[in-house]
């Protein structure tokens, strides 16, 4: 169980600052509470208690997403839901929807947020790899001697290991920032024992944007997870298609080239084996939605309005 | 991070609204919705399944979104409005989901139901016109162990048609007047209360005066126990006793077929979750912090977990009566199976495992005891087996039969699991020396490291069959983890040796089921019972065989079934055998085509045929009429 | 429902089949279960025994039981259950022992409370007791020329100075078996089942999907067909879990899947389509005819999907589960195989 002395739900950073600051460090910051609930419990870390915890839901500025030119700004509490269901979302980060669509399940997705997944620098977090494929950058924020302080880096940098991020002590991971991708074709491969509440085995993320004839690459962004102790972007899978021409020779070489990432503690064989079908089959998948996806698309939608 | 000890929990006020009621009162912050709506408020019908976001049994409507209530501190729900099972009736009369749940036979333990129910709702509340693919999606985060979900899925087809009026309502009553009732359909008795929420599970129920209880469990598969020191722990304020071995009163042990295992560990333990010590108290928190202060000096013992390694010689003794660690050695014999299977045109060998399995029926167990008036102790708890709980506990206790009295509450699954007797005995110790009620509830972890779980095989085949497909010897060996304790290993070996060579005339036979002590969890009953672990191998075997022998396996089988009039392995004869029939109906509702070899799935002309669900791909619901969303720059 | 076959060719599908059989109430000892049986007021009845229900259903089995040997409906049934001090043994719930030994026992002490009241009436009739009939909460003569409700029945019989109570007791009646060879006859009533199954295999991942299985099962006389489903269709899909998923580990004794997010089980989107055929052969030495279903509903189903992996993919599974990284190792081993065949055929 996750015991605590008080429970503070403040409304603006500046609030969730100050409550970090008192509490320094006796407190427990909570987004959607769907990782630190079960962890805190038998087999696990067990019962947990903390003086305070700080749930920062509701700040409603952490709630927001904008289009700031081709970058999406995400605050820290988009839900897996809100990246599912809402429309701009959709448009502008689609293999969110596809990622999120595996995270597990209808219920779960209303309360859990991106930045939980990311902070939890699970190997097989789900939205690491497309988030990495979409050269997301973080922003952490923390308030010291009444003066705000601002780091910001790529998400590759801030997650160092399983459950192991650059995150320090008082700061607050507020946003994220990622490419807005609506002209790429998607696709997120995910395999696990079943088919819904389920963890990740080996998923991948994959982003294409062809040439306009359509025959060539012009972009290629791969990224993997589960494989190893953190997910890795694909760098040289991805440069050896792009300016390339469409070709399965060429697929495969690339899927080739994803394979030695996998340095899991368990199942090496298996998710070599299933790291290179699934480049394979994300590359196609994805340049599939990139054909099928040909004409292009207006929306309305204003950002930072529409909640989902 | 902070331990437990000397704990103190700020209050604050919470308000909400809950199935209509204003509800303003002052909470702990570290309660969960769940804890907040079943303990503090009593509205018990969402239950705790796993407590950690894996099974959907504590699924409510929070504003009108369906959330699991164990993920969620209770403070996140401050100002909102909660809608639980208990909300669905309207002016006391089901809903007509509730009603299609009541007409289609769609729960049966009903412990995933409450749960289950509020996803079905939201589904439909979410699109009325969900189809099939999408009710599963929608329900994907609800478990339910008994149903299989089928009849879940019809029972909310059913409703969306009657509310979309595509069916009128009537479909949703029961055929009531009929001349005979053995072979209709009626309508569970017990159903109303599942579909509502109104059944009271062990773990629903309060009384007067009731104290908790938590258990300490064992952190070794094998160690002496050197002492145990409770003397902290019974220093506690809010600590009304802690029980250890040294409480019974009686002859200590129980077990469905040899009284092996110990009330609570007696000088040594077996395996990791094994019941030492147990504190009752005022409440939760105080029972846990108090096992923090219960001593236990532990000297750790060589530890067993293979069944090949334990019966070698010289091995560690897991119980010092049983020296050779075979629990239960169950052998057949008929004819001369040497002989026949020198004759036999094919020898052909191969070998099998099936691995543990835990029940997980969706009630972790619970229980909750006390004295009646009459100094007769009653038990309620979701015992599958009453009448045995009582003669056991009379002996441990050393009480007339008549003065221990067993109610079995409301089950939520057994499959087996709830026959062995594992926390009954603690509890009544409990009761017995504070006198007041004591309730155990079990977290789900503490379910599944306690209780025993399918007995996992090692499973050697041998069969001798003729050129023409005609068995003529078969030879079985099957080497069985028993875990730590008999449970119901002795009769698990029974059934699996009397089946195990299946439904057909074998002259020549030698099995041989051996069930062994290790230091894993102990395994014991689970439906089946060893049948299907031993049959698994032998209608693997069948279709290997008939590979071999390029036979048609569904051939392979029918020439060699049981018939009226045959002798079983165990010689019985046999009055009446419907498996010819049995087989012929599962060909035929399945429009199976026959063929000789058993690869042949890419030639097969009766696949996809009805009968079958697409295959699943995950967000059907969502991408499959998606317009473009991106696109080449025009 | 038509499930169009999916057209990439990484998914290959197939089919298998297997049977089964099994014994049914206690092993080996014999069994025996006991109940009692009160028409009451209203034409109503109280039935008393120390069944325990665990999901199944066996209330309402009973119910409709009683309400057959009564003449009376379901409804008007109530259960006196689960409790060592009100009421007799009938042992436990397991065996798929219930609806036969319990069921039977139920039966026996209806009949002999049904007696007692319809004794009183031809009484009052002056007919002979063969006579009477109890059907529809009516008690008529057979010749229909006298016809009262349950409930006028069961007061008539109560001013004569007497209650319609019952009791009885089934036996079953099985040996144990030789230590030396087994031999011994374990159970009277025996069932059979046959299932198939229609699997898909992703041959690029190793997952394996069940998407039909189709269930024959002789279950005695069926009591409560929809109940029967419900026990096949749990049974079937408790068992596609063991097949797939499910797997309790332990190292070095430390038990490892401690919970549900590693215990897995089959959520709705992993459990395929099933269609039960119930096949009904009677028991011909217990009153009522019945057997049961609620363990043998899962026992040919493991082989079945194993046989169906083997149909579509050629590879077989010889231990569970039969996880997608098993099946694909197994794919592999068997590419490897085909490769050094070809090898050697290349080389001579
Ligand atoms: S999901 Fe909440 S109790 Fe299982
Ligand atoms: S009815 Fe669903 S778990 Fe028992």
């Amino acid at each position: 169980m996750l015991y605590c002395d008080h429970y503070h739900v403040p409304q603006t950073l500046d609030e969730a600052f100050d409550l970090i600051q008192i509490n320094h460090d006796r407190h427990k910051v909570l987004a959607g509470a769907t990782d630190l609930l079960p962890w805190a419990r038998e087999g696990r870390a067990g019962d947990v208690n903390f003086e305070a915890v700080i749930d920062i839901t509701k700040i409603a500025d952490l709630s927001k997403w904008e289009l700031h030119g081709s970058r999406v700004s995400l605050g820290a509490n988009v839900t897996m839901s809100q990246l599912l269901n809402n429309p701009f979302l959709r448009k502008h980060i689609p293999i969110m929807a596809k990622s999120a669509i595996w995270f597990a399940d209808d219920q779960i997705r209303e309360q859990a947020t991106l930045a939980g997944n990311l902070i939890n620098a699970s190997p097989a977090a789900d939205s690491t790899p497309p988030m990495l494929a979409m050269n997301a950058e973080i922003i952490l924020d923390r308030k010291l001697n009444g003066k705000f302080m601002q780091r910001k880096m790529s998400l590759d940098e801030f997650v160092t290991g399983p459950g192991k991020t650059k995150l320090e002590e008082g700061e607050l991971l507020t946003r994220v920032i990622c490419d807005s991708m609506p002209e790429y074709g998607s696709a997120f491969e995910k395999v696990g024992h079943r088919r819904s509440l389920v963890i990740s085995t080996v998923c991948l993320a994959a982003l294409i944007r062809l040439t306009e004839d359509g025959t060539k690459f012009k972009d290629v962004r791969l990224a993997l997870g589960g494989t190893g102790p953190v997910p890795v972007r694909l760098h040289e899978s991805e440069a050896c298609l792009i300016n390339q021409t469409v070709e399965t020779e060429l697929i495969n070489k690339s899927a080739n080239l994803a394979i030695k990432h996998v340095n899991s503690r368990t199942r090496q064989d298996y998710r070599r084996e299933v790291v290179f079908n699934f480049v394979k089959r994300g590359i196609m998948e994805a340049i599939k939605d990139f054909n099928k996806a040909c004409t292009e698309i207006k929306n309305d939608i204003q950002p930072g309005i529409d909640h989902g | 991070m902070i331990s437990n000890q000397g704990l103190t929990m700020a209050s604050f006020e919470i308000q909400m609204t809950v199935n209509g009621r204003e509800v303003r009162q002052p909470v702990s912050p570290h309660l969960r919705l769940l804890d907040f709506l079943r303990e503090e408020l009593h509205w018990t019908g969402s239950k705790e399944g796993c407590g950690a976001g894996e099974c959907g049994s504590c699924s409510v409507f929070v504003d009108g979104v369906l959330m699991k209530s164990c993920l969620m501190p209770v403070a996140k729900a401050q100002h909102t409005e909660i809608e639980t099972i208990e909300g669905l009736e309207e002016q006391g009369k089901l809903s007509v989901l509730q009603q299609a749940f009541q007409k289609m036979g769609a729960s049966q333990c009903g412990y995933c139901i409450p749960g289950m129910m509020m996803a079905a709702t939201a589904a439909l509340k979410t699109n009325p016109h969900a189809d099939r693919e999408e009710i599963k999606e929608r329900l994907g985060g609800n478990i339910c162990r008994c149903t299989g979900y089928q009849k879940i899925f019809d029972a909310t087809e059913l409703a969306r048609d009657v509310m979309n009026d595509k069916l009128p309502t009537k479909t949703l009553e029961e055929e009531t007047e009929q001349e005979s009732y053995i072979g209709s359909s009626s309508f569970r008795l017990d159903t109303s209360g599942k579909v509502t929420g109104a059944l009271k599970y062990a773990g629903d129920m309060v009384m007067p005066q009731m104290l908790h209880m938590q258990v300490l469990r064992s952190p070794f598969p094998h160690a002496e126990i050197l002492e145990i020191d409770t003397s902290d722990a019974e220093a506690m304020s809010g600590v009304e006793a802690v029980v250890t071995c040294i409480d019974v009163p009686g002859i200590d042990g129980f077990g469905v077929f040899k009284d092996d295992q110990p009330v609570l560990a007696r000088d040594k333990v077996r395996y990791v979750g094994e019941a030492v010590a147990a504190v009752a108290a005022e409440d939760l928190i105080t029972a846990k912090d108090a096992l923090k202060r219960i001593k236990v000096q532990y000297k750790q013992l060589p530890v067993l977990t293979k069944p090949e390694e334990a019966i070698k010689t010289g091995a560690a003794i897991v119980h010092d009566d049983v020296p050779d660690n075979i629990v239960m050695h169950i052998p057949i014999r008929k004819g001369n199976v040497e002989k026949a299977m020198i004759e036999s045109d094919y020898v052909i060998e191969e070998s099998y495992y099936t691995q543990p399995v835990e029940h997980a029926y969706l009630e972790p167990e619970a229980g909750l005891a006390y004295l009646d008036s009459d100094g007769t102790l009653v038990i309620q708890s979701p015992s599958q087996n009453i009448t045995h709980h009582r003669h056991k506990l009379a002996k441990i206790l050393d009480m007339p039969v008549n003065k221990v009295r067993m109610i079995m509450s409301a089950v939520g699954g057994g499959f087996g699991g709830k026959e062995d007797m594992h926390y009954q005995g603690i509890l009544a110790l409990a009761v017995l020396k504070c006198r007041r009620p004591v309730r155990y509830v079990f977290t789900r972890e503490e379910s599944i490291i306690a209780s025993a779980k399918r007995h996992p095989f090692s499973i050697n085949y041998q069969l001798g069959l003729n050129r023409d497909g005609l068995i003529q010897a078969s030879r079985i060996h099957m080497l069985s983890d028993a875990g730590a304790y008999n449970c119901s290993t002795e009769g698990v070996m029974r059934k699996a040796a009397i089946l195990g060579a299946g439904p057909y005339a074998i002259e020549n036979l030698m099995v041989d089921a051996i069930g062994v002590y290790t230091n894993n969890t102990p395994n014991g009953a689970m439906r089946t019972f060893g049948a299907m672990q031993s049959q698994f191998a032998t209608e693997c075997h069948l279709d290997l065989c008939a590979e071999t022998l390029k036979m048609d396996p569904v051939e392979l089988r029918r020439i060699n079934f049981l018939r009226q009039g045959d002798e079983t392995h165990t010689r019985q004869k046999l009055e009446s055998v419907s498996m010819l029939e049995v087989f012929d109906s599962a060909l035929d509702i399945s429009q199976w085509e026959s063929g000789i070899s058993n690869s042949r799935g890419a030639t097969r002309s009766d696949l996809g045929l009805s009968g079958n669900r697409p295959p699943c791909t995950l967000g059907a619901r969502q991408f499959q009429h998606e317009t473009v969303s991106a696109g080449q720059s025009a | 429902m038509n499930a169009p076959l999916r057209k990439y060719s990484r998914h290959k599908r197939g089919r298998g089949v297997a049977a089964a059989w099994y014994g049914i109430a206690r092993t080996a000892t014999i069994d025996r279960a006991g109940a009692w049986a009160e028409l009451d007021d209203g034409g109503t009845a109280k039935i008393i025994t120390g069944v325990t229900e665990i999901g199944e259903g066996i209330l309402t089995v009973l119910a409709q039981i009683a309400a057959d040997e009564l003449g009376i409906r379901p409804q008007d049934v109530t259960i006196g259950d689960n409790d060592t001090a009100r009421s007799p043994e009938a042992a436990h719930a397991g065996a798929t022992r219930q609806t036969y030994m319990i069921g039977n026992a139920v039966a026996l002490a209806c009949r002999e409370a049904r007696k007692r009241l319809v004794k009183e009436l031809a009484h009052e009739w002056e007919i002979a007791e063969d006579d009477i009939n109890c059907s529809n909460r009516m008690v008529s003569t057979v010749d229909k020329s006298r016809c009262i409700t349950m409930s006028e029945a069961v007061d008539i019989c109560k001013n004569k100075g007497v209650v319609p109570v019952g009791s009885g007791s089934f036996t079953a009646n099985h040996t144990g078996l030789d230590p030396e060879d087994g031999s011994g006859s374990p159970w009277q009533a025996y069932v059979y089942g046959a299932q198939v199954a229609e699997v898909e295999v992703d041959t690029e991942t190793g997952e394996v999907q069940v998407l039909g299985v189709w269930a024959s099962h002789d279950v005695g006389r069926a009591v409560n067909p929809q109940g029967v489903e419900g026990q096949i269709e749990g049974g079937v899909v408790m068992a596609v879990g063991q097949t797939l998923m499910e797997d309790y580990k332990q190292a070095d004794g430390y038990p490892s899947t401690m919970n549900l997010a590693k215990y897995i089980l089959p959520t709705s989107l992993d459990v395929p389509q099933v269609t039960s055929a119930i096949v009904e052969d009677p028991d011909p030495l217990s009153p009522l005819g019945v057997k049961g279903i609620g363990e043998p509903s899962m026992i040919p189903t493991a082989p079945a999907i194993i046989n169906a992996i083997y149909d579509a993919v050629g590879v077989r599974i010889h231990s569970l589960p039969a996880t997608p990284e098993k099946v694909l190792a197994a794919l592999r081993d068997k590419q490897k195989s085909a490769d050094s065949e070809e090898m050697q055929a290349q080389s001579f």
